[in-house]
Order: structure tokens, then C-alpha cells, then sequence
């Protein structure tokens, strides 16, 4: 137990010294904040109006449906992936052979 | 001192917990004159005849009835801010060149949250001031973290070498914020456990202080701690009011973190219906608070549902947009190459924000869009007689390997192909079976790559 205030002791000892250097002590607090850390609320309740989800279905025609995608692209399944796999194939077929 | 009891006295006659707790607030931004006159000429003998005067000698004019016990609770309580106040504008250099430090200011602090306990397990305090609790025990840990900020920037300069082997530098480097978690624990147990009638409970105070809690711990990296109190609330639910009848400030703070514990446990469907929760009840111009729900939302859709941010989505948010465009677009274009260079080139944050791993099982979903892709531009089979077309089914692996080879930018042995395969078969991305000795899968007939309409 003896250790740990001692160091302490000269620490607070070491913090007095670098007081007056105010710049260091802003950038650390700045780097507190950007942390990822959920953030307080300026305000303890709000009406739903002032929700997220009415803010979003009401640019969604009524849901939230918008603004999420399916993670396939149909558009992209044109002839080009067809012939380059035709192509592809070739090869593989050629490899496989030596 | 004057003017604060007067505001005290206003509060307590209104019965109004909020703003009781104003008068213990420390914002020096915001009231840098009024705490100055509250500490006027700093003289503790002035200061303590004031509070004499106006709490014992001054009842007359008192318009509420202060029990002899709540007297003496608050009256410590004053001190004890008075002296915090003291501190914290002389560390702020508002004090005539007086010197303080952080670890000043919240032992100071911590000596008024203690009080304030106090005045809840001693002093009869009735469950309408909790906000007293709520606004001691968040500026508790904000002192607590910047006075271990305070001391990792002086020991900076320290050298290591003199140091024990068993130094433990994370527990050092958090020495306040360890301390202030289990004064915050105390005011946690103080709002659970009440036993009065709920309408004069403290329980109302329990989310409030379990938000506290969370963020504090996950500070300190021990999430363990967390799941304890999420089992703690569950296991007494019958008795702590449900959660949507609290301040949604409230609820979208208890939602988000358990949602990420959920998250971080791999619990993804219990991580997205809580995230999701959050992110519909939360102010819409919090726009920090939405991208963090987002930052852990968008991961979980991805392997819940398989559904990917759009455009519209990650407009507010340029951040995320960086991380997460180039992986929707590998996943969309069933790219592995691209995807695996977004996973790459975002790797350092996505760890930070500990959710590589989960990204990472995206590489499933770039692998099912391309062996659907192979299946669809196989096309279809010759009908018989006018019944509906049907999708080729048996597909040799040779097409699949090409595939892989065109997306994935290097040969890939016929084996590995056979193992994905299976894989996927079992992860129920895809329906069929593996025919190994004639070098062919089968898919099957009716939706061959489920939720995906084929």
C-alpha cells in the first residue's frame, strides 16, 4: 500500500509543474471527446415527431424500407460475365488437362 | 451561497428533481459568474455561517418543511459543492492564480457524490431528487477520466524501466475511473434496490445509472461487468418499470449498448432488434449518436438479413460512407478482390471499432452472389412441353472455379472451390449438394440461393 501513494504523491507533484502548459491539457480533453463514446443528450425526452424514424419515414412514403438495399445486383448478370466465364472456363479446363 | 438556496428552496417547494439538480451543477462553460459567486471570497467560516443561517436560523421563511435529517443531508451535501466548486474553478485558472488539478477535483467530487448517498441511505431523501444522483455521478466520471488523462500525460515523461514486473499499466492508467465505476455501482444498487411503493421509487433511477455504468466499463474494457448489470435488471424485471416508460434519452442509450454487448457476443439478431430500436427512437439531430448505432447496425444487417446500406442511408454521414461504400460495392458486384482489399485498406478502424470480425463474414455473401451469378447465367433448361422454364441445376465445379478465378484475381485449386461449396451448402446460402465424383453440383429447383428469388 506504501508504493502506490507514494508514487502518486510525486505525480500530482510532477501535474503541478505542467499546469500552466494549457494547450497540452485542451488537446487531451479533445481526444477524450472524440472517442467513440455515446453522447449525452442535450435534451431527457422528445415527441416522437423529433424521432429518427418519423424523420426518415416521412421521406420514405411511410417506411424505412428505402433505405436499405438487397446486397445482389441483378442489373451486373449481363452477357459480359457470361462470355468472360466462358473464357475463364478455357482456362481451367486447360490446366486441368496438362 | 445566498442565491443558491433560494434556488434551492424554489426547487424543493415545486418538488422538482430537475431543478434541484441544477442547483448542483459544476458547467463552468456555461455558468462560469454564477459559480464564482458561489464561491465568493472562498472563506470556509463565511461560507458555513451562510449555510448556518440559511438552512437552520432563516426556516421561518422557509415555505417547505425540511426534517432535522434532510437538513443535515443537504447541508453537507452544499459544503461539500462549495469546496468541488472550489477546485474545479481553480483548475479552470478562474480562482486569482489559485492551482488545482483534475485528481483534485474529483476526489473533491467524489466526496459530494458519497454525500449525496448518503442522503439516500441516512438522510431520508425523497426518490423526486434522484436527478441529484444522476448529475453527481455523470460529472464523477468525467473528472475521473480526466484526471487519469491528467496523470498518463505527466507520466509520460516517467521512465518505464523503473517499473515492476507486476505493473499493471491498463489498471494504472484507470486508477480514477475504476474508483468512480464502483461509486457509480453504489448509485445503481441505491436505485435498485428500493422496496417503497414504485410511484416513490428509486427504481426510476436505474436506467440512468446502468447508462452510466455502461459507458464507464466499456472505458475500462470489461465488458463482463456489463452483462452482469443486464442480468441484474433482468433477473428484478418484475418489479424495475419497463423500459419504455423512461425518458427516451434513456432508452436509446440503454438500447445502443445492449445492443453492441449483443453484438460483440455474436449475437446478431439480438444485436440488430435493439440496435434498430435505438436508432428509430433517437433525436434525429443527434447525428453522432445515429452514426455510432449505425457503425454496429450496418455490420449486423449484413449477416441477419443480408441487406446493405443505401445511398440515402449513409448520405449524413460521410464517415461511414468510407468505410462502408467500398464493401457494399465488392458485395454487390460479388467481388472478392475489391472486398478483400476494403477489408484491408479499413482494417485498422474496423478493429478499433471492433467489427472486422463481423465484416469479415461478409466474404460469405460477395461468395453466394457469385455462385449465383454462375447459376443464373447458366440459364435454362429446354422446357417440355409448355410447363415454365427451368434454371439449369447440375453444374459442373469447373464453372465454379472460373468464377472464383475471374473475382477473386488468382488461381484457386479445384479442392478449395469443393470446400466453399460445402460451406455454403451448410451456412443454408445455398440449396443442393455436392456430387463429387462426376465434378458436380446440383442445385436446388426451387430456390436454389435462398431470399434471393432464385
Amino acid at each position: 500500500m506504501v508504493a502506490p501513494t507514494d508514487k502518486s504523491a510525486d505525480k500530482s507533484a510532477t501535474t503541478k509543474e505542467a499546469k500552466p502548459e494549457q494547450p497540452t491539457q485542451q488537446t487531451s480533453t479533445a481526444a477524450l471527446e472524440e472517442d467513440d463514446e455515446f453522447e449525452d443528450f442535450p435534451v431527457e425526452d422528445w415527441p416522437a415527431e423529433e424521432t429518427e424514424s418519423a424523420a426518415q419515414t416521412a421521406s420514405g412514403n411511410g417506411t424505412t424500407q428505402h433505405l436499405w438495399e438487397e446486397s445482389w445486383d441483378d442489373d451486373d448478370t449481363s452477357d459480359d460475365f457470361s462470355a468472360q466465364l466462358r473464357e475463364e472456363l478455357k482456362k481451367v479446363e486447360a490446366s486441368k488437362r496438362r | 451561497m445566498d442565491g443558491l438556496i433560494r434556488q434551492f428552496r424554489v426547487a424543493y417547494a415545486a418538488t422538482n428533481g430537475e431543478q434541484l439538480a441544477e442547483t448542483l451543477t459544476p458547467d463552468v462553460q456555461a455558468h462560469s459568474a454564477k459559480l464564482r459567486a458561489i464561491w465568493g471570497p472562498g472563506d470556509l467560516r463565511s461560507m458555513t455561517a451562510d449555510l448556518n443561517f440559511l438552512f437552520h436560523q432563516d426556516q421561518a421563511r422557509l415555505s417547505i418543511r425540511l426534517s432535522k435529517e434532510e437538513t443535515s443531508g443537504w447541508y453537507a451535501i452544499y459544503t461539500a459543492y462549495w469546496k468541488a466548486i472550489g477546485e474545479i474553478l481553480a483548475v479552470k485558472g478562474l480562482r486569482n492564480g489559485a492551482q488545482s488539478s483534475w485528481a483534485k477535483v474529483y476526489e473533491a467530487w467524489k466526496d459530494l457524490t458519497l454525500l449525496t448517498i448518503r442522503g439516500y441511505t441516512n438522510h431520508d431523501f425523497e426518490n423526486w431528487t434522484i436527478p441529484c444522483l444522476y448529475v453527481t455521478g455523470r460529472y464523477l466520471r468525467l473528472y475521473a477520466m480526466r484526471a487519469d488523462a491528467e496523470r498518463v500525460l505527466s507520466s509520460d515523461n516517467t521512465a518505464i524501466d523503473d517499473l515492476k514486473d507486476d505493473f499493471d499499466p491498463q489498471a494504472e492508467e484507470n486508477k480514477c475511473l475504476e474508483d468512480c465505476a464502483r461509486h457509480l455501482n453504489r448509485i445503481f444498487q441505491i436505485c435498485a434496490s428500493d422496496r417503497a411503493p414504485l410511484e416513490e421509487s428509486r427504481k426510476w433511477g436505474v436506467y440512468y445509472a446502468v447508462n452510466l455504468l455502461f459507458k464507464t466499463y466499456f472505458k475500462l474494457n470489461s465488458e463482463p461487468l456489463s452483462k452482469n448489470i443486464l442480468r441484474a435488471i433482468s433477473a428484478g424485471r418484475s418489479d424495475i418499470p419497463p423500459i419504455d416508460k423512461f425518458p427516451k434519452s434513456q432508452q436509446v442509450t440503454f438500447k445502443y449498448y445492449e445492443g453492441v454487448l449483443a453484438f460483440l457476443e455474436e449475437n446478431y439478431v439480438e444485436a440488430e432488434k435493439h440496435l434498430e430500436m435505438a436508432w428509430l427512437m433517437c433525436h434525429k439531430d443527434a447525428q453522432r449518436n445515429l452514426e455510432l448505432i449505425l457503425t454496429y447496425l450496418i455490420p449486423c444487417r449484413l449477416l441477419t438479413t443480408h441487406t446493405l446500406p443505401s445511398a440515402q442511408l449513409l448520405k449524413p454521414f460521410p464517415h461511414l460512407q468510407k468505410l462502408f461504400i467500398p464493401l457494399a460495392r465488392a458485395i454487390k458486384k460479388s467481388d472478392l478482390r475489391a472486398f478483400d482489399i476494403a477489408l484491408r485498406d479499413g482494417e485498422d478502424e474496423f478493429i478499433k471499432r471492433r467489427v472486422y470480425l463481423t465484416l469479415e463474414r461478409g466474404r460469405d455473401i460477395v461468395l453466394r452472389n457469385l455462385l449465383r451469378k454462375v447459376f443464373i447465367s447458366g440459364g435454362f433448361e429446354e422446357a417440355k412441353n409448355g410447363a415454365a422454364p427451368v434454371r439449369r441445376t447440375r453444374i459442373p465445379i469447373t464453372e465454379f472455379t472460373a468464377a472464383m478465378q475471374i473475382s477473386g484475381g488468382e488461381a484457386i485449386d479445384a479442392d478449395e472451390v469443393e470446400c466453399l461449396m460445402a460451406n455454403m451448402i451448410y451456412k443454408n446460402l445455398m440449396k443442393g449438394y455436392i456430387a463429387h465424383e462426376r465434378g458436380t453440383v446440383v442445385l436446388s429447383k426451387s430456390g436454389a440461393f435462398p431470399g434471393t428469388k432464385v
